[in-house]
C-alpha cells in the first residue's frame, strides 16, 4: 500500500488517515452493532452451549477417574473452557462463505473503485465489534463462573500475554479466513472445501478439546498448523499451566502467522483482483 | 491531450455454453465448454475536461462494461485507455482517488447509521484534511437538499433520499471525473430531476467530465449536449445530441397553420389534419423545398419544422445497427 | 421415461448440494466419532453409557437433526419470513388448516442424507453393542423417534409463533441450533437445572435420549410412556397457542 499523499491541501498525510480510518470504522461498527445488541445476546447465548457441553462432558469423565485428566481438574477445565467463550468471540471474522454474496451483488465492485484495500474494512470494523462483544461478554462469564467456579490464577506476565494473543489471533483468523474466502474467484464450488477447513479448525484449534490431551501424533500435526495460534494458545496462556518461555514462544509463533497471513493474503489479492478484472461481467 | 482517451477498446468474455439435454449435462461436469462473447468491439472516442456525454445503448450493448474499464474494474482485452493520464486498470491510489463511479440501486451507504457517519468513513478513505472534506460535504449537502436526512439511519430513507446521499457519498474527495450507469433508475420525476439539475450545477462549479448512462431520454436532454450511441459493442454514433436526428432519422415533421382549409397531400404524407392545422411527414432532404412551395402556394399563417421524438430516433438508430 | 430424465436432471442441478451434503454429514459424524475417541481414551464410561450406546447417541442425534433440517427448520423458517414481509396473509387466506399448512410447505430433501447415515450409525451401534436387540427395542426405538422428533416441532413451532409479535425472532433459531448440539450426549450428563430444562423446556432430551435408550434396552416402558403422554400434551398446547397466535395476528394486522 502506497502511503504517498498528495500535496494538494485536500489530502492529508497517509499515517494519519490510516488511523483515522480504524478510528472511524472502529465506532461505526460499535455504534451499529449495539443497536443489535439483543440479537448479540441470543447469538452469544446459543454460542455458549457448546463450550458448556464440552465442559460438563470433561468434568464428568475427571471426576470419574478420581478429579483429574491429562493434568486438567473440573476447575481448570471450568477455566479453560469460559477463557474459551471469549476467545470464540475474538475468532469471529467476516466468513468466507460470504465472498460469493461479496462478488455476486456487486459489493467488491464498490471497494475496488476505492483507493484502500479492502481487507482494512473488515479489520476495523470487526475489530470495533469485538468490543461491543468484550462488555456484553462480561455478565455471561460471571454468570458462567459463578456456576462452574473455575480455578484461574494467571500471574500478570500471563494477562499481558493473553492480551496480546487474543488480538493476535483475531489478525491471523482475519488474514486465514481471507485467504480460504478468496478461494471463490476461482470457483464457486467452495462450500465443500470450506466444511473441511472448519473441521480441521475444531479438531486441532483446542476448540473441541484441549490440544494436550489428544494424542502424541494429532499434537505433533497441530503443531505446524496456524489453529492453536487462533485458538488453544490464547486460553493456555491464560489458564496455564504454562511457563514465560513458553509465552514468548506462542506469542513468537503467532507473529509467524501473522507475516505468513499478510504474505498470503496479499499474494493471492493480486491474482485475485487480476481473476475478477479479466472476468467479471 | 484529451481527459479520457479511449482507442479501439475490446473487451471479449468467456462464457460456459450449457446445451439442453440430459447427456450435456452430464458432460458439462466433466469438461466445461466455453465460448467467447464480444461485449466491446474497437470502441474509440475522447472526452474534453468539462463535458458531459450520455451514453445510449440498449441493454447488454456494452455501455457498463466500457464504464466498468473506465472506472479500472475490468481490464480490456485489447485497445488502448488512458483516464487523467492514467491507465485504469493498474488501479492506481492516485487514480482513484480523482474519479467516482456512482451505479444505481447499489449501496455503499451503512445501512444502520445515518448517512453523516459513512460520509466520515468516506473521508477516511480517502485521506481528505478536516477543512476541505466538511466545505465539500456541506456543500453537497445543500445542492441535493439532503438537510436533516444525513441524521436519520439510512435504512429509513426514501429509495430517492438514499440515492441523493449516496451520490454525496460518492463526490466527497471533488472527483474530476464522474462515471455514471443509471443514476436515476427508480426514481420518481421529481427526484430525478432533482439530480439532474444537481448534477449540472456540479459539472459547472467543479469543472468535472461526466459520463452518463441513463434509460430516461429526460436525463440525456437535460445535461448531454454530446451522446454516444452504442449497440452490441459498436460505436454507431459520436456527437451533438441535435445531429442524432439528421443521421438517424430520414424524415421531418412540418406543422402547418392554415387560413382556410386546403388539401396539403400533394405536399408530403398527412399524419394530422384539422380544418386549420395539418401535420405533415416528409423525407429529410425535401424540407427546404416544401417549405419554400407551401408558403408560395398555400395560405400558411404559420409553420413549423420538428425533429421526431428523440425516443424515437434512438430506436431508429438501434435499428440501423441491427441491419 | 420423460419423468425419470426430468428426475435426473434436476438431481444433476442438486448435485452441489447434495454432495455438500454428503461432506457435511460424513465430517459431522467423523467428528463425533472422534470425540467419542477421545473420550474413550480417558474412560470406559460417560454417567454410565458405555461406547455402542454413546454411539447409538450420536447416530439417533444426527438422524433427528436431519429431520429438523429436512422439514421442521425451512418451513419454521418460512413462517417467519412470511410475518416479517406481510405474506403470511396469503396463508390464512387459503381453505386448509394453517397450522398444517405451514408446517408442510418446504422441504429440503437432501438433508435427508443426515437421516441415512444417522440410521447407519445407530445400527453400527446396535451391532457393535453386546446387548440383545429385539422386536421390542425396535418399537420402542420408532415410537420414541417419532415422539422426539414431534416435540421439536412443536416446541419450534410455539417460539415461532413468536414471530406475531416479535419480528426480529429469526435470532431464537440461532439459539435454538446452538441449544440442539445438547443432544450429542445424554441428558443425564448434565447438572440438574440445565437436564430439566433440556428435557421440559427445549426438550431435545427426550427427542434424542429417550430413543437411544429404547435401542440399546435401557429404555423402561414407564419412560416411554411418559414421553408419549408428554408430546401429546405438547400438541395439545402448540394448536392452541398457534390458534391464539393467529387470532392475534389478524387483529393486529387489521
Amino acid at each position: 500500500m502506497t502511503t504517498g499523499a498528495i500535496d494538494d491541501g485536500l489530502h492529508e498525510s497517509g499515517l494519519r488517515a490510516f488511523l483515522r480510518l480504524y478510528a472511524t470504522l472502529f465506532r461505526l461498527a460499535i455504534i451499529e452493532q449495539f443497536q443489535y445488541r439483543a440479537a448479540n445476546y441470543f447469538y452469544m447465548i446459543g454460542m455458549i452451549t457448546e463450550p458448556v457441553i464440552y465442559l460438563v462432558v470433561w468434568s464428568t469423565i475427571a471426576d470419574a477417574r478420581g478429579g483429574e485428566v491429562g493434568g486438567f481438574t473440573a476447575g481448570t477445565f471450568a477455566a479453560y473452557y469460559i477463557v474459551w467463550t471469549l476467545v470464540r468471540n475474538m475468532n469471529i471474522v467476516f466468513t468466507p462463505f460470504g465472498w460469493e454474496q461479496r462478488i455476486r451483488e456487486g459489493q467488491l465492485s464498490s471497494q475496488l473503485v476505492r483507493p484502500l484495500h479492502p481487507i482494512h474494512y473488515d479489520l476495523g470494523f470487526f475489530a470495533g465489534w469485538k468490543v461491543v462483544v468484550i462488555v456484553m461478554w462480561l455478565p455471561l462469564a460471571t454468570v458462567l463462573s459463578l456456576i462452574f467456579k473455575p480455578e484461574l490464577n494467571p500471574t500478570v506476565a500471563q494477562m499481558g500475554a493473553f492480551f496480546v494473543a487474543i488480538w493476535g489471533a483475531y489478525l491471523i483468523r482475519s488474514l486465514l479466513l481471507w485467504m480460504l474466502g478468496m478461494v471463490t474467484f476461482w470457483t464457486t464450488r467452495v462450500s465443500a472445501a470450506f466444511e473441511v477447513f472448519f473441521a480441521a479448525e475444531l479438531l486441532l484449534s483446542g476448540r473441541l478439546v484441549p490440544v494436550r490431551l489428544m494424542p502424541d501424533w494429532a499434537q505433533q500435526v497441530a503443531g505446524v498448523l496456524p489453529f492453536e495460534s487462533t485458538f488453544g494458545f490464547p486460553i493456555t496462556a491464560l489458564v496455564g499451566p504454562i511457563s514465560n518461555e513458553e509465552l514468548v514462544e506462542g506469542l513468537l509463533t503467532q507473529a509467524f502467522w501473522i507475516l505468513f497471513g499478510v504474505a498470503g493474503v496479499s499474494f493471492m489479492w493480486r491474482r485475485a483482483v487480476r481473476n475478477y478484472t479479466a472476468v467479471s461481467g | 491531450m484529451p481527459l479520457i482517451d479511449v482507442r479501439d477498446l475490446s473487451k471479449v468474455f468467456e462464457v460456459p455454453e450449457r446445451e439442453p439435454g440430459l447427456r450435456a449435462a452430464a458432460k458439462s461436469l466433466v469438461r466445461r465448454k466455453t465460448r467467447d462473447v464480444r461485449a466491446v468491439g474497437d470502441v474509440s472516442f475522447e472526452v474534453e475536461a468539462g463535458e458531459i456525454v450520455g451514453f445510449l445503448g440498449p441493454n447488454g450493448a456494452g455501455k457498463t462494461t466500457t464504464l466498468k474499464m473506465l472506472s479500472g474494474l475490468l481490464h480490456p482485452t485489447s485497445g488502448e485507455l488512458s483516464v487523467l493520464g492514467h491507465e485504469p486498470s493498474k488501479r492506481e491510489r492516485d487514480y482513484l482517488s480523482r474519479i467516482t463511479l456512482v451505479m444505481g440501486n447499489r449501496n455503499q451507504l451503512q445501512w444502520d447509521l445515518p448517512a453523516l457517519d459513512s460520509f466520515e468513513l468516506t473521508r477516511a478513505i480517502y485521506r481528505l484534511r478536516e477543512a476541505p472534506f466538511l466545505e465539500q460535504r456541506d456543500e453537497l449537502i445543500e445542492l441535493l437538499d439532503l438537510g436533516d436526512l444525513v441524521n436519520k439511519p439510512v435504512r429509513n430513507l426514501s429509495l430517492g433520499e438514499r440515492m441523493k446521499a449516496e451520490i454525496a457519498n460518492s463526490l466527497l474527495h471533488r472527483p474530476s471525473v464522474l462515471f455514471l450507469d443509471e443514476p436515476t433508475i427508480g426514481l420518481d420525476v421529481v427526484m430525478q430531476r432533482r439530480i439532474r439539475t444537481f448534477l449540472a450545477e456540479y459539472n459547472t462549479r467543479h469543472d468535472a467530465s461526466i459520463m452518463l448512462t441513463s434509460h430516461y431520454m429526460a436525463d440525456i436532454e437535460a445535461l448531454c449536449e454530446r451522446v454516444i450511441v452504442i449497440h452490441e459493442g459498436s460505436l454507431l454514433f459520436d456527437g451533438a445530441l441535435g445531429d442524432l436526428s439528421d443521421r438517424f432519422a430520414a424524415h421531418k415533421t412540418l406543422v402547418v397553420t392554415l387560413g382556410e382549409a386546403a388539401d396539403l397531400s400533394g405536399y408530403g404524407e398527412v399524419v394530422e389534419a384539422s380544418p386549420t392545422q395539418v401535420t405533415l411527414r416528409i423525407p429529410r432532404g425535401d424540407t427546404a423545398a416544401v417549405t419554400g412551395r407551401l408558403l408560395a402556394e398555400q395560405p400558411v399563417t404559420d409553420l413549423t419544422v420538428e425533429d421526431p421524438p428523440i425516443d424515437d430516433v434512438i430506436e431508429l438508430a438501434f435499428a440501423s445497427g441491427d441491419s | 421415461m420423460t419423468f425419470l430424465r426430468i428426475g435426473v436432471m434436476n438431481e444433476l442441478q442438486y448435485r452441489a448440494n447434495f454432495f455438500l451434503q454428503i461432506i457435511q454429514s460424513v465430517v459431522a459424524v467423523g467428528t463425533g466419532l472422534i470425540v467419542l475417541a477421545l473420550i474413550f481414551s480417558q474412560t470406559d464410561a460417560l454417567d454410565g453409557w458405555t461406547r455402542p450406546q454413546l454411539l447409538a447417541v450420536l447416530g439417533v442425534f444426527t438422524m433427528v437433526g436431519g429431520v429438523i433440517g429436512f422439514i421442521i427448520e425451512p418451513n419454521m423458517g418460512r413462517v417467519m419470513a412470511d410475518v416479517r414481509q406481510g405474506t403470511f396473509d396469503y396463508v390464512l387466506t387459503k381453505p386448509v388448516d394453517s397450522q398444517l399448512l405451514v408446517s408442510v410447505r418446504e422441504f429440503r430433501l437432501w438433508k435427508l442424507t443426515d437421516v441415512i447415515v444417522g440410521a447407519g450409525v445407530v445400527v453400527w451401534a446396535v451391532i457393535v453393542d453386546d446387548a440383545p436387540t429385539g422386536l421390542a427395542n425396535v418399537a420402542g426405538f420408532a415410537v420414541s423417534l417419532l415422539a422426539g422428533s414431534l416435540m421439536i416441532y412443536c416446541v419450534w413451532l410455539m417460539l415461532t409463533t413468536g414471530a406475531f409479535w416479535f419480528v426480529r425472532m429469526e435470532m431464537l433459531q440461532e439459539l435454538f441450533t446452538g441449544l440442539y448440539r445438547a443432544g450429542q450426549y445424554p441428558v443425564g450428563v448434565y447438572p440438574g437445572w440445565l437436564r430439566a430444562g433440556l428435557t421440559f423446556l427445549i426438550p431435545i432430551g427426550f427427542a434424542v435420549t429417550v430413543p437411544s435408550e429404547a435401542v440399546t434396552g435401557r429404555l423402561t416402558i414407564g419412560r416411554l410412556a411418559v414421553a408419549v403422554g408428554f408430546v401429546l400434551f405438547l400438541m395439545a398446547l402448540t394448536r392452541i397457542v398457534w390458534q391464539w397466535g393467529v387470532k392475534n395476528y389478524s387483529g393486529a394486522s387489521a
